[in-house]
């Protein structure tokens, strides 16, 4: 059974030919228990336990970060055999045998082996090709059969005969260090270790002998020898060990017929085989063997299928392979959030048996699955190169490759305090470096999260100095900057203790007060510096006096009173704080945070007019967008009603800020501050997160509610390093497509195309020109009629006609017969068309609002 | 639609009401049954699903929910007109928030579908000591407007769930229980099962 120990073992039935499943006394464990029964085992053997073989400078690396990286040594030890052991679990002989040997293989820091380090280099270097003919014993290392150790390091020693299967990823360029990971039969894994072959004087030993007896092992494809190569041949001592067919990165460790069956031929998770299974069409093909078939199913479509017989009830009826699968699904930390609760709360699953849900989730997760094993396969760097292959090889049909390895082969760091601090003339405090050079480092590398840069940087950013500022003008604006803030805040609090105004007036700043109370009290609240109630309410009519509040909740509030005060056109609008409240956590000083605030409002002030035409005209543009680059999708959404984008509002209102985590969000908003490619690079991050969940929703969504919903649950979900990555890869592909069909437009029959609808000549016009320059100009009262018209266009989803036919719709007639021309001399081919919307999104200026724009249309009391 | 249907009417509701009645909270007290003291504001318009059983049918409750701030009023009165039932939520401590009630009343008379199921709730009936709209005011507003009335309070779990059984069997009764089946699904818009759906343009079909 499960480990020699575990007292269930003897209760277990006996289940051949599956594997042993997690017994629950194996998981009741405590981490007390744990402890002790490995000190009363090691106990009993009395002495320490045996070092067959050894490897030094195997790592675990715990973050992205190098230096946290933990130098270790990986072992295979035996201690003393099967003296505490009566029964054994399984019929297979080599599994008992592995365990009357004992064996573990096990992982020690460096550093916690203090006298026995000797030891363990000698055993290292020790001639490997069999054990050390004398004993050579060290200190027990702690057996843990979990990672999630008690021990709070991350050493480890499991029993050979606990790990079902070694993920082993030999180096490549991609990933510079070969490592292994090591999975439990009880589902878990241990964190990969990381072999630093080139420190590793066994390694390098080898390596050189091996060379010397062959001189073409490195030519002959079988790829160069390292550290985990000789892991896999100490078990292969002891145990069994088969390579899996279907991954060829996966060594099971002695597999049962049923584990090699599921990892032998079945198909990978393909998006039509998910579908299949989902829908029940994988009996539709019957075949001889189709009972066979069902056993030779990946795990995965096992589970999946298992989920569709009947999600939960069933899961334990079926094999136990897909049980311990569904297991791993179930404390998958990668997975949703709510596929988590679904499958760990039958309650909640028996109220809603929400089959659909779990349908789409686990179209999802399978995804990620997929993906997951097609990364592994293309183990190698991208260089641009390919990436423009890639791009250029079909413009129509889309398809961009997770982009992911192509961050590694950047090796962009973040901008450090003291490379910002470099950029300056260290006497003048000038800028030495030009802004676009500066821009792009924060847009590729971002800034440092830890070292205060952020705090000086954003002011940058956000337009509070000026790139060309000297250090004695910033300090002046400063100064007169926390003046001009400490005036406003009087204003409003005249106001509210005089009540001053109208009474409209009056009436709409208690209103406003009011939201803004709050809405503070419920803005990211999760953080540490905005969480807690300390100090009393100020107010005692407020709805929080009971709770209390804190200092940087009441900063918060002052700067959205003062903003509210300070933009009275606009005023104060929910989501608001969810855009201050970075730039507050950044900065701590309130008259500093406003005025980065301020800038930051002008850009997104669109977003919060009344009539919502900045937020239409974006999603209209994310529609073009859409259209544009992945006419296939475009079509589905079209089918769906979807088009008019609106699964996007929130992303767009505040900027991602509720799909992502603080530490992201900074991250994020430095990148698209810089403007670096685009005023409206958000837009690309849009569409890469779209584009990334593009097969879920073309295979998988039918209907507009089912899209909002799947969009909506992504927050959480999206890794932002790569959306940013395929987004910049969206930018430039779009870019050079427009490129390109500009260039066509030259030739003389389609250059009609290219000639965009003229505004009519009684109305000024906000749309965007030709130029790209950003809108601009006043509004009359037809124009926000067409405003409105526009609405109707989106709301009710546009027909199948074209871009071209939309804007048509939003301007005069006489421009839908143009529209109408191009359409028609397009033909059947289905040109693309480069909408004004689209071409905005190649200027780098800020889309800001017309201060008379926002007058009309703010909705503040001001207009 | 995946091949198995599990319910067999769709009901659509829509929670409309100022920001920070306790929209949400209803929601995730009836959907979810729990309660979040701090919550987020919704930004834009979301929805949970819970089936439940009414005359030993199986329907399922499709919820809408939406910000609250009267500036996003053009984006979600978009949603109005897909719904079977509206609930009406104000704050029984905010007497802004109930005096409101009548605008977002006729902001349903205007963009809603002619004879959709209302109700009237008063959130937050827990707290007495902070009450500024008294349950007589709140019937009596109600009886003006002809809907029906109650108080609850998401977070003691009072009456959340009686709310929504309520106005689910108002709408079974006035849709599906007086109409010939044939014509249940032009007339009225509710599915029976399958497809169909979310009026108003912006969305149709169901989760």
């Amino acid at each position: 059974m499960a480990t020699p120990t575990s007292p269930a073992a003897q209760d277990a039935p006996a289940e051949p030919p599956s594997p042993p499943s997690p017994t629950a006394s194996f998981y009741d464990m405590s981490d007390d228990e744990e402890g002790g029964y490995s000190t009363i085992r090691h106990s009993k053997t009395g002495k320490g336990v045996k070092l067959l073989y050894t490897k030094s400078k195997v790592y675990v690396h715990p973050s992205p970060s190098a230096k946290d990286n933990i130098p270790g040594y990986i072992a295979l030890i035996q201690q003393k055999p099967g003296l505490e052991r009566t029964v054994s679990a399984t019929p297979q002989s080599s599994r008992i045998h592995a365990e009357r040997n004992g064996l573990l293989l096990a992982w020690v820091p460096e550093s916690s082996l203090g006298s026995a380090s000797d030891i363990y280099t000698k055993v290292e270097l020790a001639d490997g090709d069999s054990p050390p003919k004398q004993s050579y014993l060290v200190p027990p290392p702690p057996i843990t059969t979990a990672h999630s150790s008690s021990l709070g390091t991350y050493a480890f020693a499991i029993p050979l005969t606990e790990i079902f299967s070694i993920l082993v990823r030999p180096p490549s360029v991609g990933w510079w260090f070969g490592s292994v990971i090591i999975n439990t039969r009880a589902g878990d894994s241990f964190p990969a270790l990381f072999f630093h072959d080139s420190e590793c004087q066994s390694t390098i030993q080898q390596r050189k002998k091996l060379q010397r007896e062959s001189l073409e092992i490195s030519a002959s494809g079988q790829g160069m020898f390292w550290g985990g190569d000789e892991v896999l041949r100490w078990l292969k001592r002891y145990v069994t060990v088969e390579r899996s067919v279907q991954e060829p990165n996966i060594y099971l460790i002695e597999p049962s017929e049923a584990d090699k069956l599921s990892f032998g031929s079945g198909g990978k998770p393909t998006s039509d085989n998910v579908r299949n299974v989902l829908e029940g069409k994988a009996k539709d093909h019957p075949s001889p063997s189709s009972r066979n078939k069902d056993a030779q199913m990946d795990p995965v479509m096992q589970a999946l299928k298992s989920a569709r017989w009947n999600f939960l009830e069933k899961m334990a009826q079926v094999t136990t392979f897909t049980r311990r699968t569904a297991q791993a699904v179930a404390e998958n930390k990668n997975l949703p959030p709510q596929v988590r609760r679904l499958l760990q709360n039958p309650q909640v699953q028996t109220v809603s048996d929400e089959f659909d849900s779990a349908r789409l989730y686990l179209a999802r997760w399978a995804m990620g699955i997929a993906e997951q094993s097609e990364r592994e396969k293309n183990q190698r760097m991208w260089t641009a190169k390919d990436v423009l292959d890639m791009e250029d090889s079909e413009l129509g049909e889309f398809e961009i490759v997770d982009a992911e390895q192509m961050s590694l082969a950047d090796k962009r760091k973040p901008v450090t305090l003291k490379e910002w601090n470099g950029f300056f003339n260290s006497r003048t405090g000038r800028l030495e470096k030009t802004p676009d050079e500066v821009k792009e480092r924060i847009f590729h590398g971002g800034l440092n999260a830890d070292d205060g840069v952020r705090k000086e940087a954003y002011l940058f950013l956000l337009g509070v100095y000026e790139w060309d500022s000297s250090e004695e003008e910033r300090d002046a604006k400063m100064n007169s900057l926390r003046d001009e803030y400490i005036r406003l805040k009087g204003a409003w609090w005249e106001r509210m203790v005089d009540e001053q105004g109208t009474l409209e007036e009056r009436e709409w700043w208690k209103e406003q007060k009011m939201r803004i109370e709050k809405d503070v009290h419920r803005t990211d609240r999760h953080i540490p510096l905005f969480a807690g109630e300390d100090i009393p309410h100020p107010d005692p009519d407020s709805p929080f006096a009971e709770s209390g509040t804190n200092v940087h909740m009441e900063q918060m509030k002052d700067m959205l009173l003062t903003y509210n005060e300070y933009n009275r056109d606009l005023g104060y609008v929910q989501g608001m704080s969810d855009l201050l409240a970075p730039i507050y956590a950044i900065e701590q000083d309130d008259a500093v945070a406003f005025w980065g605030f301020v800038h930051f409002m002008e850009r997104m002030e669109r977003n919060f007019l009344r009539d919502q035409s900045g937020m239409r005209l974006q999603l209209l543009t994310l529609d073009h967008l859409c259209q544009f680059l992945d006419p296939k999708l475009y079509d589905h959404l079209q089918k769906l009603d979807s088009t008019n984008f609106f699964f996007f509002f929130r992303m767009l209102l505040v900027w991602f800020k509720r799909e992502f985590e603080f530490t992201d969000i900074l991250r994020m908003w430095e990148g698209l501050w810089t403007d670096y490619l685009s005023s409206n690079f958000h837009l690309f991050l849009a569409m890469a997160i779209l584009e990334k969940h593009r097969d879920v929703i073309i295979d998988h969504l039918k209907g507009f509610d089912e899209v909002l919903k799947y969009v909506n649950e992504l927050s959480g979900t999206i890794d932002l390093p790569s959306t940013m990555i395929r987004a910049e890869a969206l930018f430039r592909r779009f870019q050079r497509m427009v490129e390109a069909i500009d260039k066509k437009s030259n030739f003389p029959i389609p250059t009609v195309r290219q000639r965009l609808p003229q505004p009519p000549s009684e109305s000024t016009t906000t749309r965007p020109g030709a130029d790209g320059k950003p809108r601009q100009a006043s509004q009359s009262s037809s124009e926000s009629a067409r405003r409105s018209a526009n609405l109707a266009v989106i709301a009710s989803g546009p027909g199948p006609g074209s871009s071209s036919s939309k804007a048509g719709a939003s301007t005069s007639g006489r421009e839908r017969t143009t529209g109408d021309a191009i359409a028609q001399g397009i033909g059947a081919e289905k040109e693309k068309v480069i909408s004004p919307e689209l071409r905005i999104l190649l200027s780098k200026e800020l889309p800001k609002l017309d201060k008379h724009e926002v007058r009309e249309h703010g909705g503040g009391v001001g207009s | 639609m995946a091949g198995t249907r599990n319910y067999d009417f769709l009901i659509k509701l829509l929670l409309i009401g100022d920001s920070g009645v306790g929209k949400s909270c209803c929601l995730l007290r009836f959907s979810e049954d729990s309660f979040t003291p701090s919550f987020i504001t919704t930004i834009g318009i979301d929805f949970k699903i819970r089936t439940i059983e009414l005359d030993g049918k199986r329907v399922k409750l499709q919820i809408w929910d939406t910000a609250g701030q009267e500036r996003f009023r053009t984006i979600t009165t978009a949603y109005y007109r897909g719904a079977m039932g509206i609930l009406l939520v104000y704050d029984v401590t905010d007497e802004k928030s109930f005096n409101n009630i009548r605008t977002w009343f006729s902001n349903v008379e205007q963009h809603a579908t002619e004879g959709v199921n209302k109700i009237l709730i008063g959130n937050k009936c827990d707290w007495e000591e902070k009450r500024a709209v008294s349950t007589e005011q709140g019937q009596a507003l109600a009886d003006e407007l002809g809907i029906p009335f109650m108080e609850v309070s998401a977070k003691s779990n009072i009456n959340v769930e009686k709310a929504f059984f309520s106005l689910a069997s108002d709408i079974k009764k006035r849709i599906v229980d007086t109409q010939q089946p044939q014509a249940q699904q032009q007339q009225s818009g509710v599915q029976v099962g399958g497809a169909g759906g979310m009026a108003g343009g912006l969305g149709k079909n169901c989760c």
